[in-house]
């Protein structure tokens, strides 16, 4: 008499319910949407083909796709790689600003050949993100302070930094409406079109990360210090040494994004610059479950959203109505992901 | 809200009533297209798609609004436009090169850029040689890329005359965006102009690196009336320092348009604003494809001008200031050496009159004007 319906968390989803989790995810969002749209007079289903046609019917589409997805793809993956050791990298923000700030430093003041500058200028954006994770760093790994008030904080630094020198002693003295410094003349070669190869780069980073983590053994030493310190440390793993490494390497790889992003794609330092791929990197990585491949697809879906994001606004809508869409598609998903960890079982008693 | 186009017709009759010595070319013309570059083919009206992009949101009753109202002047005009694309908060960012090349993608025959994107719009015209574009304050021309702005200094120092007799303390008070041509060259002719007044007048700037942050601005013109000056000025695109201009009880004047309501008694005047002739022009241009690249500044009279004097304003005050509107008008340029920067050094000599050009450009600030690093 006594049966009923429990739900029960499993520790990790199965593949095919957290795909269609996600699929039924973003489908509701899209639903939610079209009828708001429908309501205040647009046409949400001219709407969508016109979004898929102009990102995929269009050689312009692709290539604004994938100049989106390269510094989500690099700041996702380095929240994801902090991720692994548990630390929660809310930096990466201020990693990508004082990794641009280092490379456009080695760009506008440095003399040579392009061949020589661009590996310094990868160099100098890959240990600016190190230095700028360095203290939270220390102080986690030393003093247990946590890094997630430490790292964001450093965000704001790290973007005044930025507009003093780009609006101050960098500023480019020909008239422009809005600061930046002068053209950094180096540039990373393009690859197909105008998607330079940051791409097949990040990629490479993203599957070499997940190779590095699940086969080798500091790879294995990092995971289980992540999931499980004290056993870690009780298996005499030295997990101190490993915070360190695995969140100076985040640092880095944000870092190189905003190198990236000054050599690839804006050849400016500004304010803004990191146009939020900081923050929206936490959000891909979530979206990945942290997994340094899962990053991959997850930037891909991130870009394919915020372009779409931009399609819609010039079809007239406005960048509030934007904004909330792509909120709602995000909130679904994860509400989705997490949904599809549990089943449903029936419980007699 | 004031008839723009009673202002403008005032003005374009002073300035032809007074033979517009200075003003020679038509509407502002600063310089006609480019012999090398070729026209682009005409398009049928119907066919035709025109797109805008803004810096902020078209109710800001300001800078926006106004470039939104020579949208809408343009829809008056062509009606049968097959379609008038419009995006807000273009960011300046690669968000910007995104949306213009989104402009193309959707058939864009011609683009404005309403406030300088540079390099992120520069991608995409190159890119695009069949498209015709216009940035405003941009500074490049290329064979589809032409530039126009305002010759804001003119009634930015009538406004200057203003704030030399009305301020007590004689310490002004400036909310900027970023240190660029055209906050350089208001900030100096602001305080020129109240230092024809008042020659021991200073102007007090502080940058807020943003056009449209209303909490920015609010805090920066409390921080300016704190340190005692009683008049402020600024070039942001909303009303922000001026509310707080009248709980404190000092002077402001504003840009764009006449928002005099947010703060009746502390208003003085505007630098106000009016792209509708222009963008109609411009349009029509393109249409019967006759447009090529030209870069304009609308003059004092025929697209900028100060505003109604507020209500508050003493009516001697006025009619000085207005004398000075009339004089410059009439082809008197008050950037006229000698004029010294802010370390002292003579930059201008004596009895040299500085160029549209170096006005466009001003990079450095004249003596007396603090808080802008060149």
């Amino acid at each position: 008499m006594l049966s009923g319906l429990r739900l029960q968390r499993l520790p990790s989803a199965h593949p095919g319910i957290a795909l269609g989790a996600r699929v039924a995810a973003i489908f509701l969002a899209l639903l939610l949407a079209s009828i708001v749209l429908e309501i205040s007079g647009a046409a949400p289903l001219e709407l969508g083909i016109q979004v898929i046609s102009a990102t995929f019917g269009s050689t312009y589409g692709i290539e604004d796709l994938c100049l989106l997805l390269i510094p989500l793809l690099m700041t996702g993956l380095a929240v994801a790689v902090g991720q692994q050791i548990g630390a929660w990298n809310i930096g990466a923000e201020g990693q990508f600003y004082a990794g641009a700030f280092s490379a456009t430093a080695i760009g506008l003041f440095v003399p040579g050949p392009e061949i020589l500058i661009l590996p310094l200028m990868f160099i100098a954006g890959a240990v600016g993100g190190m230095i700028w994770i360095l203290v939270p760093t220390l102080a986690r790994a030393y003093a247990g302070v946590n890094e997630l008030i430490t790292t964001l904080l450093l965000n704001f630094v790290a973007a005044l930094m930025v507009y003093y020198v780009s609006t101050g002693p960098w500023r480019d003295r020909v008239g422009m409406s809005n600061s930046a410094t002068p053209r950094v003349k180096a540039e990373i070669p393009e690859f197909w079109g105008l998607v330079h190869w940051g791409l097949p780069l990040g990629v490479l980073m993203a599957i070499g990360f997940a190779l590095v983590l699940s086969y080798s053994k500091w790879g294995y030493e990092v995971r289980l210090s992540g999931s499980n310190p004290s056993a870690a440390k009780y298996a005499g793993i030295p997990v101190r040494r490993h915070i360190i490494t695995v969140m100076l390497l985040s640092g880095m790889v944000a870092g190189i994004a905003g190198m990236f992003e000054i050599a690839g794609t804006v050849h400016r330092l500004q304010g803004g610059i990191s146009n939020n791929f900081g923050y929206l990197g936490i959000m891909v990585a979530v979206l990945a479950r942290n997994s340094c491949v899962g990053v991959i697809f997850s930037a891909a879906l991130m870009a394919l959203i915020l372009n779409a994001g931009i399609i819609l606004q010039t079809q007239g809508l406005t960048t509030s109505a934007v904004l909330a869409i792509t909120g709602l598609i995000l909130f679904l998903t994860a509400i989705g992901d997490e949904l599809a960890h549990y089943r449903i079982t029936r419980i007699k008693i | 809200m004031i008839d723009l186009r009673t202002l403008s017709r005032r003005g374009f009759l002073n300035m032809s009533a007074a033979g517009a010595a200075a003003l020679a070319l038509p509407a502002g013309l600063f310089r006609a297209g480019t012999a090398s570059a070729a026209t682009l083919p005409a398009v049928a009206e119907e066919d035709a798609v025109i797109g805008f992009g803004h810096v902020g949101p078209i109710t800001d009753e300001g800078w926006t609004w106004s470039h939104h109202q020579g949208l809408l002047a343009v829809k008056e005009a062509f009606p049968k436009l097959k379609k008038v694309i419009e995006v807000e908060n273009v960011p300046y960012s690669a968000d910007a090169t995104r949306t213009y090349r989104q402009f193309v993608s959707e058939g864009a025959n011609m683009i404005f850029d309403t406030s300088s994107t540079g390099d992120f719009l520069h991608e995409v015209v190159k890119r695009a040689p069949e498209v015709a574009f216009m940035e405003c304050d941009g500074h490049q021309v290329m064979d589809n890329l032409g530039w126009y702005y305002l010759a804001h200094w003119y009634p930015t120092y009538v406004i200057g005359v203003a704030a030399g007799h009305l301020s007590k303390t004689g310490k002004l008070g400036y909310v900027a965006s970023f240190p660029v041509a055209s906050v350089f060259c208001s900030t100096n002719a602001f305080l020129m102009g109240a230092r024809s007044v008042n020659p021991a007048a200073t102007l007090q700037t502080i940058a807020i690196n943003s056009w449209f942050d209303p909490q920015a601005a609010t805090q920066a013109g409390t921080a300016l009336i704190d340190n005692g000056c009683d008049f402020l000025f600024g070039i942001m695109d909303e009303a922000g320092y001026l509310q707080v201009a009248e709980q404190r009880g000092v002077w402001a004047a504003m840009w764009n348009t006449d928002i005099r309501r947010y703060g009746p008694n502390s208003y003085v005047s505007s630098v106000i604003i009016d792209f509708k002739k222009f963008y109609v022009d411009q349009v029509g241009k393109r249409l019967a494809g006759t447009w090529s690249p030209s870069e304009t500044l609308l003059q004092m009279g025929s697209g900028v001008d100060r505003d109604v004097w507020g209500a508050k304003v003493p009516a001697d005050v006025a009619k000085a200031a207005d004398a000075v509107r009339d004089k410059i008008v009439g082809g008197w340029s008050p950037f006229t050496g000698e004029i010294k920067d802010s370390t002292g050094t003579v930059r201008i000599a004596k009895d040299q009159k500085m160029t549209d050009t170096e006005l466009y450009t001003w990079d450095w600030s004249v003596e007396g004007v603090s808080g802008l690093t060149s």
